[in-house]
């Protein structure tokens, strides 16, 4: 009450001339032009201090010689790079990286579509389907880990007693290199199959049902239906779910570094057979305690998912241009009729 | 009421200050306190199985005012790992960690992140420890670094049952002279294991990665020389050792068992194998995994006074104090305390190690408690025995990494037969070009 009272009091009787704004007016002029930047700035801020920052501090490291105890020596320039490159372990890091990485996506995103269709079907107390799908998804990737490297335990672990009882032989999960990709792969997508599958759902009760009714008319079968209309109508979304598992999968850590904890301090098996790109990083910097090698092999990493990521954008982006031409060509027809 | 009110405040007050009287007085009765008067919370990192939880407890009773914040973690590997990335990070780590001796070569070269405890009068007190223990705590420069905690001599774990089946006597006194009692060899072991291996079929020892580890400790120098080189091709030593260990292991004589798991335990139980290289802190492990394995004392497991090729020590610890604390004083009395040798027989009971003061050893060989996990063997009075003559090795920074990365592989893949000496040998000489510089 009282300030409505003195306001007008205490402004000018008279308004300035145009060219000066009064201190409310150029508050107000400032208010509009700089907020949007405040109002984004706590993002670019935090990304500043979380994500930039780090990628270009790793960049100064993997320029040095760096112990991890005794901390920054001489510049080297590349030669930490020459150096992973030239390394064996590197590569073999990569090579099993990227053979998980298959045996996991592969398999989890197929399952995924078929769960997601089925429940995408009329069932029964949908929710509670629903919420079993993403069960696997609360549990810590490392109690998953603990719960499989024992499943998977090669003396008595359940899945060889299993295969005893159909007269297989034992599998040794944890030396064999393609047998310990497998049982990986199976930790990595009990984890997210049932998570990729909620995302494929939500896309598929998107998919117009009057478009399943005419193809159902026109005689199309459930599968043919499948193929024809819900696989093209959820496509978008599947790239997307198709790119975030391949970044997910080249940044595989905990589930082979807790797959056999005991075996060469837990590097990712006696010989090395599933270690991952990251689960080297790690070893470099905190066993080994290069640290400049390990930046090095940090950022050679990002350069390799920055690429497959470019080709996961240059798929999707045809993908939208196969969906605009279908559009088009639909609006075409369209018109022809009209 | 508001009279009422008032006086309850009054009281309040009082008790407060009356608390803070106390915690004051208790501080200058522990000693050089901070001087702020109040409480203090002192942070301690240990790993694996340590024992002290009841002397922390006695320890705060003792010092009123001292709170103690004790963290474990799992495994020495881990803990390595954690001490590591906070010396790298520059902060965080506990106003007391433990460090083991594996990785104490690579704390060794950063030193002087610790504090020198010779200004907390560590030196008064140099005389309680085994001297060798006391000499790997001194830096080049001489710093003391770290207060002994135990120490790992090195006797036989043997199953009598399975010996006895294999018509070997399962007496502890007849096993120890079997096996040579003071002058015992490797080649004399693994011989007694073909032995039992045509006797039984079975495997003799768990796996090569622990015979491995005992058969490099106790060499005069291991893989560096004693001024800090490193000597893995030029130690004619280590390469004669490696042969004897994978030509037994080619004989079948290894199980070829995941260390520190041993299928869950299961395989104390089932006879997989009859022996294992057992330092002090070794039982406590293996008691655990036994139980876990559905085992206990009727499982016929054993502990001898030998060991192959003479006396040997494998680990033990050392408390330390991080320049980063901000209570050091304090930290290096709670240290100094739990290393004393009172507090490392209460230890040793609690933890199943062996202690490295003097005076702590003779209690333990002069009290000769019955271990009933191990057929009632009087444990610590055999390792008292075990303990002397070890000597110390010189560890270089890689120590722990040559170990477990350069030599696993080999040892892993001798052990499932798919490789055979010349092969694993010529494999580490290529880990140890390619993992350490």
């Amino acid at each position: 009450m009282t300030s409505t009272l003195i306001r007008p009091a205490s402004a000018p009787p008279q308004p300035a001339p145009r060219a000066r704004l009064t201190r409310r007016q150029r508050l107000s002029r400032f208010d509009v032009k700089a907020s949007p930047y405040l109002y984004i700035a706590p993002f670019f801020v935090l990304f500043g201090l979380t994500g930039l920052f780090p990628l270009v501090y790793t960049l100064v490291v993997s320029l040095h010689d760096w112990q991890l105890l005794q901390g920054q020596g001489d510049f080297v320039g590349l030669a930490n790079f020459a150096a992973v490159l030239q390394d064996r372990f590197f590569w073999n890091s990569i090579g099993n990286t990227l053979s998980i990485f298959v045996l996991s996506t592969v398999p989890q995103l197929l399952v995924a579509l078929v769960i997601a269709a089925v429940l995408d079907q009329n069932l029964r107390a949908k929710t509670f389907w629903r919420m079993s799908v993403l069960l696997p998804y609360i549990v810590s990737p490392v109690a998953v880990a603990l719960i499989f490297s024992s499943v998977f335990n090669e003396q008595s672990g359940l899945v060889n007693n299993l295969l005893g009882v159909v007269g297989i032989e034992p599998i040794d999960w944890k030396q064999d290199t393609l047998a310990s990709h497998v049982a990986i792969a199976t930790m990595v997508n009990w984890r997210w199959t049932g998570y990729n599958a909620l995302i494929l759902l939500a896309a598929m009760q998107s998919v117009p049902r009057d478009l399943h009714e005419a193809a159902a008319i026109d005689g199309a079968g459930a599968v043919r239906r499948f193929l024809s209309v819900t696989l093209p109508g959820i496509r978008p979304t599947f790239v997307f779910v198709l790119i975030t598992a391949t970044i997910g999968g080249l940044q595989i850590f905990a589930e082979p570094r807790l797959f056999d904890v005991t075996t060469a301090g837990g590097v990712g098996g006696s010989d090395r057979q599933f270690q991952t790109s990251v689960l080297y990083l790690w070893e470099m910097a905190f066993f080994r305690q290069n640290f400049g090698e390990a930046a090095a092999i940090a950022w050679l990493l990002f350069l390799l998912i920055v690429g497959i990521g470019l080709i996961n954008f240059l798929l999707s982006r045809r993908i939208a241009s196969a969906e605009s031409a279908v559009r088009r060509r639909r609006d075409r027809s369209k018109g022809a009729r009209r | 009421m508001s009279h009422q009110r008032a006086r309850t405040r009054a009281i309040g007050l009082g008790a407060g200050f009356l608390a803070l009287a106390t915690g004051v007085a208790g501080c200058s009765a522990a000693g050089d306190a901070e001087g702020d008067g109040g409480d203090l919370t002192l942070t301690v990192t240990t790993f694996g199985t340590f024992g002290y939880e009841d002397l922390y407890d006695e320890y705060e009773e003792l010092n009123p005012g001292i709170t103690i914040e004790a963290s474990n973690i799992d495994t020495g590997g881990n803990a390595r790992t954690d001490v590591f990335t906070k010396l790298a990070a520059g902060g965080g780590l506990s106003d007391v960690v433990a460090i083991e001796e594996g990785w104490l070569g690579a704390i060794m070269e950063v030193s002087d992140q610790f504090v020198d405890l010779r200004d907390h009068g560590i030196e008064d007190r140099a005389a309680d420890w085994v001297d060798w223990k006391y000499a790997q705590a001194t830096d080049p420069d001489g710093r003391v670094i770290g207060y002994g905690t135990d120490i790992g001599p090195e006797g036989l774990c043997y199953n009598r049952d399975l010996f006895e089946a294999a018509g070997l006597p399962g007496d502890r006194e007849a096993v120890a002279e079997l096996l040579g009692g003071d002058d015992a060899t490797w080649e004399g072991y693994f011989d007694l294991g073909r032995q039992y291996q045509e006797a039984t079929g079975k495997a003799w020892f768990d796996q090569s990665g622990f015979v491995w580890n005992a058969m490099v400790n106790q060499l005069p120098e291991g893989y560096y020389s004693t001024d800090g080189e490193l000597i893995v091709d030029d130690n004619p030593e280590l390469r004669e050792r490696f042969d004897l260990l994978a030509t037994a292991a080619a004989d079948g004589l290894s199980a070829a068992e995941t260390e520190w798991d041993w299928n869950g335990g299961k395989s104390f139980t089932d006879g997989t194998f009859a022996t294992l290289v057992c330092p002090g802190w070794m039982l406590g492990n293996v008691t655990e995994r036994l139980e876990a394995g559905g085992g206990g004392a009727e499982s016929g497991w054993d502990f001898a006074d030998v060991f192959p090729g003479g006396a040997a020590n494998w680990g033990g610890a050392f408390l330390t104090v991080p320049t980063t604390s901000e209570h050091q004083e304090e930290a290096a009395k709670l240290a100094s305390w739990l290393t004393e040798p009172e507090q490392q027989v209460k230890q040793s009971t609690a933890a199943g190690n062996f202690p490295s003061t003097l005076a702590a050893q003779e209690q333990l060989a002069a009290d000769a408690t019955p271990n009933p996990i191990f057929n009632d063997a009087p444990t610590g009075a055999i390792l008292a025995e075990r303990a002397e003559g070890v000597q110390a090795q010189f560890k270089g920074p890689d120590d722990s990494l040559i170990q477990e990365s350069v030599f696993g592989p080999p040892l892993d893949a001798i052990d499932r037969g798919d490789a055979d000496a010349d092969d694993g040998w010529s494999q580490a000489q290529q880990l140890l070009g390619e993992l350490v510089d």
